[in-house]
């Protein structure tokens, strides 16, 4: 075991301020269900990307919407809140990536 | 002389069940309080305890709930983590993702997981630590009962809630058809759904990982 000097030790357990991701606390283990965009039925209202607690959401002008799965956790609140109906949650494993 | 051979206790079994956070947490500690019990029947040593670093109040957070059985007086007793398990237990499928739960197993360990999914299609998501493998245990609990969900008993906290009455009695069944660690009947005694567990045991599929291996990575 690598002995790290005390004075390298983050007080109580906090993590460096992140810039856009975290890696200290990558939650897309978590995840049991993913959550999958039907690109014609979405009206890019961005109320996904609003409710996210996660900020997991990737919004781009010329592409669909995506998530972001490192840090997704699967907690379908996107499913829930999208007008369109457009978000669904599918088993994890189906996908092999 | 590291952490792994402080203890040499060839008589010793670890058991490490995987759980999720709210949703599995109790039934993950029923796993290992059920087989444990089950084992000082047969005048076994032994030990269960739950993880104290992971988070059960956090909703599908992986959490973890160990056990020890063993013929002779548990010398690593203050160890509070199992380093080298011999048994596996997923309470839930998407667990062989993103989780290194095969870390440190023993030769000749067994695996056990919560899945309609076959164990050829489950270990192509394993992608460490699967040489020491020896058998996967398929169970499909979810279609025989249902997860409690309480946190009665969390963290060390008194246990209203009786053992062995979802999942978990599907699970043990499992591994004692996996592994015989214990005797069925003494078993079934402790249990509260008993029904689910005999079902569960007739059901259980049990294969050889060194031949799916061969056959899904070939």
């Amino acid at each position: 075991m690598a002995v790290v000097p005390y004075e390298r030790i983050p007080f109580a357990g906090t993590v460096p301020s992140p810039q856009k991701e975290n890696e200290g606390m990558i939650t897309g283990n978590w995840r049991t269900r993913r959550p999958i965009v039907d690109s014609e039925k979405c009206v890019k209202c961005q109320t996904c990307w609003i409710n996210c607690p996660d900020a997991c959401v990737n919004l781009n002008d010329d592409k669909p919407i995506n998530f972001n799965l490192k840090y997704c956790k699967g907690c379908g609140i996107c499913a829930e809140v999208c007008p369109a109906g457009a978000i669904t949650l599918v088993p994890e494993l189906d996908f092999e990536e | 002389m590291s952490i792994q051979n402080l203890f040499d206790e060839p008589g010793l079994k670890q058991i490490t069940v995987w759980g999720r956070g709210v949703y599995e947490n109790k039934e993950a500690r029923d796993v290992v309080v059920a087989l444990t019990e089950a084992a000082s029947k047969e005048g076994k040593y032994i030990q269960a305890w739950e993880n104290y670093v992971d988070l059960p109040d956090r909703i599908f957070v992986p959490v973890r709930a160990y056990g020890k059985i063993s013929t002779e007086e548990i010398e690593s007793r203050y160890v509070y983590e199992n380093e080298a398990p011999d048994i596996v237990v997923l309470t839930e499928e998407t667990l062989v993702k993103g989780i290194n739960i095969l870390s440190g197993i023993k030769p000749g360990a067994v695996l056990v997981i919560n899945s309609k999914r076959s164990p050829e299609y489950l270990i192509k998501f394993i992608k460490e630590n699967t040489e020491n493998l020896s058998k996967i245990v398929t169970v499909d609990a979810n279609s025989l009962s249902k997860s409690v969900i309480t946190l009665s008993g969390a963290e060390g906290a008194t246990d209203a809630s009786g053992i062995g009455k979802g999942i978990s009695a599907a699970l043990v069944a499992a591994v004692v058809k996996g592994t015989e660690i214990v005797k069925f009947d003494n078993l079934l005694e402790l249990i509260a759904n008993k029904s689910v567990a005999k079902k569960a045991y007739d059901q259980t599929i049990v294969v050889d990982a060194d031949s799916i291996q061969k056959k899904v990575f070939a």
